[in-house]
C-alpha cells in the first residue's frame, strides 16, 4: 500500500515535471528577474559562436558589470513556435536572435524600436533594412546573409574556359554550361528546390540581372510590378533552365539544404546560387574544393538595362522584447552582441560575413573578398521583400513550373494576389 | 482502513463512529481519482477548451479579439487545408492495404513458411526505428540518383521521381509509413492467431481447401475482431503519426501535394505566426479524430459484446 502510493507520487510528480519542461517558458529560461537578462537564439549551443559569446559578454559587463546575462539556445527548427508562445503569453526573454525579413517583420509588435539606442552603429553595420518595418529599425544585423553565384574554377579550366573571366551576358553563360558539360560531364546549377528553396535563391540571383535599377528598387521599396514583362521573365527563365537540361535531375525532390551543395562541393555542377552566412558557402564549399577554385561572379546579364548586383539583406540580428523591465539595458546588450571585436570572431569561427564592414577579410580567400567587395554596390534580395506567405506559395508554383502543371502567367497572377493580400 | 476497524466491532456504542466511518469509504474513492482526474482536467481538458476557445479569436492586428467563424472561414477557404483533407480521405482509402500487408504476412508466419522465425523478427525491427531516421533512410533510397532508381534503370525502366512528383509523392510516404509500422500490427495478428481454433484449420485441410480458401473462409472470419482492431489503430497512427515522416521526406511538398492536417498546424503556427488560425485546425482535426475515436469505441464494444 505504502508502496503504490509512493509510486502514484512519482508518477504525479513525473507528469508535472513532464508538462513544465514542455511548456515554452519553462521558469529560469524567462522572465527578468533583477538584473539579469535572457537571450534566445539557436546558436549559442556551438561551439563555433563561444569566442563570439565571450567577447560580447566582456564587452557588456565592462558597462553593466551587475547584470548578468544568460543565452539558452532553442533548437531552430522549433524557434519561432516557442518564440510565438513566449510572444501569445507576454512574456520571455529580453533579447532575442531574428532572422531577417519575414520572421521579424511579421513580430515587430513584440519589439521595441532600436533606432535612438543603436544610432551610433548605423554607419558600421550593414544589413539593417533586413531589420527595419516601416521606417522603425527593431534589430541589429550580425551576419549578413546573401546570395553569390559561386563557380568551379576547376570545372572551368577542364572545359578550357578563363576561370578568372566567367561571362557577362546570358546568352554566353549557356553556352559555357555547353561546354563544361560536354567536357567535364558536370551541370551548369546545382540547385534543390524541394523546400522550395531553389526558386527563392534564383529570384533573388538573377532577378539582378533581368530587373532594370528602377524597376528593382520599387520591387524592394513595396510598389511590385507583377504584371511586368521582366518579372515574368525571371519565372520563365526558371523553367527554361529546368527544361534546357542545365540543373541536375530532381530538382523537386532535391534538398537545398544540403543535397543541392552537395552536388556542387564534389564537382557534379559547375555553377550555385548559395549563401553567404552559416551554411551553403565559401567556407563550406572550401573545405571540399580547394579555396582558390572557389569563384563568386556577378549573375550574366539577361536585360541590358539592368545591372547585376550582389543581392543581401541582414541575415541575423538581435532584437529587444517589448516586455523587458529596461529597454536600454538590454539595448546595450545588442551594441555589445554586434560590437567589432565579437563579430570579427564570428566572422572568423562561424564562417559568416559579419555585418561589421570594417573587418579585414582579406585572409579568406577570393571568394569571399569577392563577397565583400560586392556589399558597397549590393542591394537586398528580392525574395527577402516578400512576405512568407507570398514565399511560401512562390515555392509550391515554383515546383508547378518545374513539373508543367503552371504557366509562367498563371504563376506570377497568383504571386500577385497573394502580395497584394500580405 | 478506518471504517474496516469499526466494521469489525459493530454495536451501538460506535453506531455514530461508522456513519462517520461509511462517509469517508464514501469520499475515498475520490480523493483517490481525484489526482488523476485533476492531472486530466488541468493539463488535457482546460487546454482544449482554452485552445478551441482561442480558435475563435484573430492573429496578428486582430490579436485576442474575438472573430467568430472567420479561422474556420479561412480555412476551409484555404486549397492547403482542402488538400490536407483530402489526403485524409486517401489515407481511409489505402488503410485496406495497410492492413492487408500486416495480415497477410502475420497468415505466412502463422502458416510456418520456411523461414518464419526469422521473418517475425525482420518485420518487427522497423518499428522501433524513430520516424526521423526512417525518412532519412528512404530520403537517400528514394532520391531521384539513388539506389532504387539504379535499380530501376538497371533493368529499364526510366527513373520515378518518387519524391519530387507530385502524383507519386504520397504514395511513397504512405508506403514508408506503412513499412515503419506495420510490425506492431502483425504482432496483433499474430495475438489474434493464437486464439484461432487451429481444429478449424486442419478441417478445412482434410477437406482439401486452397491456401486461398483456407485465408478466405476460414482465417478471415476467425480473426474479424482483430482485424477491426487493426483497422482502427491503424487509422489512429495514419492520422497522428506521420508529422515526422513528412517533416524530413516531403516537408509537405512537391506542390504541397503531401499536406496532412497536422503538417498544416505546424507551419500555420510555426512559419506564419497565425496560432489563432493553427487553433481552429486543431479543432478540425481533433474533431476528425474524435470521429475516428468513437467508431473506434463502438468497434471495440461490438467486438466485447461479441466476445
Amino acid at each position: 500500500m505504502k508502496q503504490r502510493a509512493l509510486w502514484s507520487a512519482a508518477l504525479v510528480l513525473g507528469l508535472a515535471l513532464a508538462s513544465g519542461c514542455g511548456s515554452a517558458t519553462a521558469p529560469g529560461s524567462s522572465g527578468s528577474s533583477g538584473d539579469k537578462l535572457v537571450v534566445w537564439d539557436w546558436k549559442s549551443g556551438d561551439a563555433n559562436v563561444a569566442a563570439y559569446l565571450d567577447k560580447a559578454k566582456a564587452d557588456f559587463a565592462k558597462s553593466h558589470p551587475d547584470t548578468e546575462v544568460e543565452f539558452v539556445a532553442q533548437p531552430f527548427d522549433q524557434y519561432y513556435t516557442l518564440l510565438g508562445a513566449a510572444i501569445q503569453s507576454g512574456k520571455g526573454p529580453d533579447v532575442m536572435l531574428f532572422n531577417g525579413g519575414g520572421q521579424l517583420r511579421d513580430r515587430v509588435d513584440a519589439l521595441v524600436p532600436l533606432d535612438e539606442y543603436v544610432a551610433q552603429d548605423k554607419q558600421r553595420l550593414a544589413g539593417w533594412e533586413a531589420f527595419t518595418r516601416d521606417g522603425k529599425t527593431y534589430a541589429s544585423p550580425v551576419t549578413l546573409q546573401g546570395h553569390p553565384l559561386y563557380y568551379n574554377k576547376a570545372l572551368y579550366e577542364q572545359a578550357g574556359l578563363d576561370p578568372e573571366a566567367p561571362a557577362k551576358t546570358w546568352d554566353d553563360f549557356v553556352e559555357n554550361c555547353g561546354a563544361i558539360t560536354g567536357k567535364t560531364g558536370a551541370k551548369c546549377f546545382g540547385v534543390g528546390n524541394k523546400e522550395g528553396i531553389g526558386i527563392q535563391f534564383f529570384l533573388s540571383s538573377v532577378g539582378s540581372a533581368v530587373l532594370a535599377p528602377q524597376e528593382y528598387d520599387d520591387w524592394i521599396a513595396g510598389k511590385r510590378n507583377w504584371a511586368s514583362p521582366d518579372v515574368k521573365r525571371i519565372f520563365e527563365l526558371w523553367k527554361q533552365v529546368n527544361d534546357a537540361g542545365l540543373n541536375n535531375d530532381g530538382v523537386n525532390s532535391t534538398a537545398m539544404f544540403n543535397d543541392a551543395f552537395a552536388v556542387f562541393q564534389s564537382g557534379k555542377a559547375a555553377h550555385i546560387i548559395g549563401l553567404m552566412s552559416d551554411i551553403g558557402h565559401w567556407k563550406d564549399f572550401a573545405e571540399f574544393l580547394d579555396p582558390d577554385d572557389v569563384g563568386v561572379m556577378a549573375a550574366p546579364v539577361v536585360n541590358p538595362a539592368a545591372t547585376p548586383s550582389l543581392p543581401y539583406d541582414g541575415g541575423i540580428g538581435y532584437a529587444v522584447a517589448k516586455w523587458t523591465k529596461d529597454p536600454k539595458v538590454a539595448a546595450d546588450l545588442v551594441r555589445s552582441l554586434t560590437s567589432s571585436e565579437a563579430l570579427k570572431a564570428f566572422y572568423a569561427d562561424a564562417g559568416a560575413i559579419a555585418s561589421d564592414t570594417t573587418i579585414d577579410v582579406s585572409a579568406g580567400g577570393p571568394a569571399v573578398t569577392t563577397i565583400t567587395a560586392g556589399i558597397k554596390t549590393g542591394k537586398p534580395a528580392l525574395h527577402v521583400a516578400l512576405s512568407s506567405k507570398t514565399v511560401d506559395l512562390m515555392g509550391r508554383l515554383s515546383q508547378q513550373l518545374l513539373s508543367g502543371s503552371i504557366t509562367a502567367d498563371e504563376a506570377v497572377a497568383q504571386l500577385a494576389a497573394s502580395d497584394k493580400a500580405s | 482502513m478506518v471504517a474496516g476497524a469499526a466494521g469489525r466491532r459493530p454495536g451501538r456504542p460506535f453506531s455514530r463512529r461508522t456513519r462517520r466511518g461509511s462517509r469517508v469509504e464514501r469520499l475515498a474513492p475520490f480523493v483517490l481519482v481525484a489526482p488523476a482526474v485533476l492531472i486530466i482536467v488541468v493539463l488535457r481538458l482546460w487546454p482544449l477548451v482554452l485552445g478551441v476557445n482561442f480558435s475563435f479569436t484573430g492573429d496578428g492586428d486582430r490579436n485576442g479579439t474575438s472573430v467568430g467563424l472567420d479561422n474556420y472561414v479561412t480555412l476551409f477557404g484555404d486549397p492547403l487545408f482542402r488538400t490536407a483533407l483530402g489526403n485524409v480521405g486517401l489515407l481511409v482509402l489505402l488503410l485496406p492495404v495497410a492492413v492487408a500487408i500486416p495480415g497477410l504476412l502475420a497468415t505466412l508466419i502463422y502458416l510456418r513458411v520456411p523461414g518464419h522465425r526469422v521473418y517475425r523478427g525482420v518485420y518487427f525491427f522497423p518499428a522501433v526505428l524513430s520516424p526521423v531516421i526512417v525518412g532519412a533512410i528512404f530520403n537517400l533510397l528514394l532520391a531521384y540518383d539513388g539506389p532504387l532508381n539504379a535499380v530501376l534503370g538497371g533493368v529499364g525502366l526510366g527513373p520515378v521521381d518518387w519524391l519530387g512528383d507530385p502524383d507519386v509523392a504520397i504514395f511513397a510516404v504512405v508506403g514508408v509509413h506503412v513499412w515503419a509500422t506495420f510490425g506492431m500490427a502483425l504482432v496483433v495478428f499474430l495475438a489474434g492467431f493464437a486464439a484461432l481454433d487451429p481444429s478449424l484449420l486442419d478441417a478445412a485441410k482434410v477437406d482439401g481447401a486452397s491456401l486461398p480458401q483456407t485465408v478466405w473462409h476460414v482465417i478471415i472470419p476467425g480473426l474479424s475482431r482483430t482485424i477491426q482492431f487493426v483497422f482502427v489503430t491503424t487509422m489512429i497512427g495514419m492520422l497522428t503519426s506521420m508529422f515526422g515522416l513528412l517533416f524530413v521526406m516531403t516537408s509537405g511538398g512537391p506542390e504541397a501535394s503531401t499536406y496532412l492536417p497536422e503538417y498544416y498546424i505546424w507551419v500555420q503556427q510555426g512559419q506564419f505566426n497565425q496560432p489563432a488560425l493553427a487553433s481552429a485546425a486543431s479543432t478540425a482535426l481533433f474533431l476528425i479524430m474524435l470521429v475516428v475515436g468513437l467508431a473506434q469505441i463502438a468497434v471495440l464494444r461490438r467486438a466485447g459484446r461479441e466476445g
